[in-house]
């Protein structure tokens, strides 16, 4: 691949040329060194989980050393992949939802209540009395109620009440109810321990199980305190891409998942006292951008601009132009230690469970998190004079609108006065809009970097199915200059056009980071609540992608949506493909269990191919694949009717 | 396919707010917060069944 082939982000080129000259091995230099990649390892066929092996599943050798077949291997594989992406996201839950308690009982002078709406919304979710309780009180019974969610052991976590009735029946009637976010997680490890569970489908019923406490319990939970604390996305212009670094600022990158430090270091960069630190140091200013999901978390709301998603984290480190990459969780590349090593960037992580070598390690402490926020804005603004050599930063940046919470896009399809998700309801009845799909997920060096996700996302527009995203997909779509309203006059066909001009909304919508994608399945629920669409998840004209996923949290993010009723292509590989019948169970069999299928399309426009056929299909069923305008009688044709 | 209309973007100012446009402060007080929630969220938080989940058996 040559370096204009790796992306079709105009800022990759330029600076995969100055990591060259610079001698800096960067993600795709690794992953050339890597290949040939193991293909039993690829296919899910390698097993390693006891000391008889590793063990791999030939045509010579059917059998692992204690007998485990290629499907018994693939689907304990599969299924710890989704325990370790449940696991990721319900721990950021559970980070935030800790912070939540100590602000409860005043240990967390330096955070507050920016949403109480939200508190309210989750309080009554969880069956706490509101009435006229003051809020201190209210909070401190959310805040235990939520926790509460982890460690529950029988009947079922709270959230799945926000899914239709006909959804609840079903998980209940499948087995596949989360009882508690944590145990679910926990039994994955333990059936999938050597000699204990071998039924493929058994297996993958777990891991439905599983994921469905991260989708409706840990992620859910997640971005329900992080609104509470830090406010409800509402619509903001924002840039992304790494133009949004500045030549003559302090750049200080957060990156990573959990706004927890984030929020306090968009706090201390306002200090006067940092400030006029940073001008005596040289600097005009102090310029915090995002990467990833932290980026998209205080992106959402405080328009801070995103430097970039993914696979840009090591080169925004090559412009050679920042002080500070400031990481915590998730995502973050050991590499990125080698990286600043031959630039002056200081790499400071903060999380007390993610260290890494190399770097500058300033441990989060919710108590003083301003104080430490403050101390590492610090050490940035005292790296500037350090800068080494020429500063490369790229011209490329996009303005977007981002800010799409369920609660604002429900609010901006009816006011204060009437809001509600009718609009949209009737949009996809009448025609004018064919579906919706939440085009989710990573970035991978095995494909073209962020192409796959624009080429999916473009098709899928011009044939009018609109787009929530969330994650480094979304970062793709804003770099791309998806997400402003004028992208449904120069992309989307003229059904979804003429509702995004109604609306003035683009017709891709930046919903948040990756454990926002709850927010989808609410969207979603409200869809089937409001009527009209069928009485299931599953009976909407709805798909879910992540062209070119990489983690193990966007296996699980798929398989709750798949549990969930939405069928869900992915790109770049496919991790069962060594065992047919799992396979199977996951491509075929599982419409029977939850109501959809996974697939598998690394080619973007066949992957648009399989969601519009799929939503043209949704919608025959549901009778609506003729386009039908809504008809307004008056009372000439209403006597008309009465006389028939 | 559809002749391409003409953007809105020229006929606009190029100029931005500097105020971000904050709907949820239009609720303030407690009664407002849960009125709203009765009513834009109804799907969850009215006393009614709403849509398609109306008339039907609770799961």
């Amino acid at each position: 691949m040559t370096d204009s082939e790796k992306s079709i982000d105009r800022t990759v080129e330029s600076l995969l040329q100055k990591a060259k000259q610079d001698e800096v091995e960067l993600v795709w230099d690794r992953l050339e060194l890597q290949l040939p990649q193991c293909k039993f390892g690829q296919q899910g066929v390698c097993c390693k989980i006891c000391a008889m092996g590793p063990c791999r599943i030939t045509k010579k050798a059917e059998f692992g050393v204690c007998g485990a077949t290629a499907e018994t291997i693939a689907a304990r594989n599969f299924i710890r992949m989704v325990a370790s992406g449940a696991a990721a996201h319900s721990d950021h839950g559970r980070g935030v939802a800790l912070t939540l308690l100590a602000l409860a009982n005043g240990e967390a002078s330096d955070y507050k209540i920016k949403d109480e709406q939200k508190l309210i919304a989750v309080a009554l979710d969880f069956g706490i009395e509101v009435g006229e309780r003051n809020t201190e009180e209210i909070l401190k019974d959310v805040a235990k109620v939520v926790l509460a969610e982890f460690g529950n052991q029988e009947g079922e976590i709270h959230y799945l009440k926000k899914a239709p009735l006909r959804r609840q029946e079903l998980w209940r009637k499948q087995g596949i109810a989360p009882r508690g976010i944590d145990r679910e997680i926990v039994e994955i490890m333990h059936r999938t321990h050597m000699g204990v569970d071998h039924d493929p489908e058994h297996l993958l019923r777990q891991g439905m199980r599983a994921s469905l406490g991260d989708g409706w319990g840990g992620s859910m939970l997640a971005t329900d305190v992080q609104d509470i604390l830090f406010g409800t996305p509402e619509p903001i212009l924002g840039e992304a891409n790494l133009g949004t670094l500045s030549e003559d600022e302090v750049n200080i990158i957060v990156h990573g998942h959990e706004p927890l430090l984030s929020e306090m270091i968009v706090v201390a960069a306002q200090d006067k006292e940092l400030l006029d630190l940073a001008k005596q140091k040289g600097a005009q200013g102090i310029n915090i951008t995002g990467m990833c999901c932290t980026g998209l978390e205080i992106l959402m709301r405080h328009e801070i601009p995103i430097a970039g998603n993914f696979l840009q984290q090591e080169l925004a480190v090559v412009t050679g132009a920042v002080e500070a990459v400031v990481v915590d969780i998730q995502c973050i590349m050991p590499a990125l230690a080698n990286v600043a090593q031959c630039y002056h960037t200081k790499i400071i992580s903060t999380s007390p469970i993610a260290k890494f070598p190399g770097t500058t390690y300033i441990e989060f402490d919710e108590e003083n998190a301003l104080e430490m926020a403050k101390r590492i804005v610090r050490i940035a603004v005292e790296n500037f004079p350090n800068r080494l050599g020429k500063v490369a930063i790229p011209q490329e940046k996009m303005e977007h609108i981002s800010g799409f919470s369920y609660e604002t896009i429900n609010y901006l399809l009816g006011g204060v006065y009437r809001a509600s998700v009718r609009p949209l309801n009737d949009n996809i009845i009448n025609g004018r809009i064919r579906g919706v799909a939440g085009v989710v997920g990573c970035n991978n060096p095995k494909v073209r970097y962020d192409w796959v996700h624009i080429e999916l996302v473009k098709e899928l527009i011009k044939n009018d199915v609109a787009v929530l995203q969330t994650g480094c997909s979304a970062i793709a779509c804003a770099k791309e200059g998806l997400m402003i309203p004028e992208a449904a006059a120069r992309f989307a066909g003229a059904g979804l056009r003429e509702v995004c001009e109604a609306v003035g909304i683009p017709p891709v919508l930046n919903m948040g980071s990756c454990v926002d994608n709850s927010r989808i399945l609410i969207a979603a629920s409200a869809m089937v609540k409001e009527g009209g669409l069928g009485d299931d998840l599953s009976d909407l004209p709805v798909a879910g992608a992540a062209p070119e996923w990489m983690s193990e949290k966007a296996i699980s993010i798929g398989q709750y949506f798949v549990a969930s009723g939405v069928f869900t292509v992915f790109g770049v590989t496919w991790p069962t493909l060594g065992a047919e019948e799992t396979t199977r169970i996951l491509f075929e069999k599982m419409e029977g269990i939850a109501g959809a299928n996974w697939a598998f399309e690394p080619d973007p426009i066949e992957a648009a191919k399989l969601i519009i056929a799929h939503i043209d299909g949704k919608r025959k069923a549901l009778g609506i694949d003729k386009a039908r305008e809504r008809v307004l009688f008056d009372m000439a044709k209403r006597r008309e009717l009465e006389a028939v | 396919m559809d002749e391409p209309r003409e953007s809105l973007e020229e006929s606009c100012e190029p100029k931005r707010s500097e105020k971000t446009y904050n709907w949820r402060k239009k609720l303030n007080t407690r009664e407002e917060m849960l009125k709203y929630l009765q009513t834009a969220e109804r799907y969850w938080f009215s006393q009614e069944w709403y849509g398609s989940e109306r008339r039907k058996t609770p799961a």
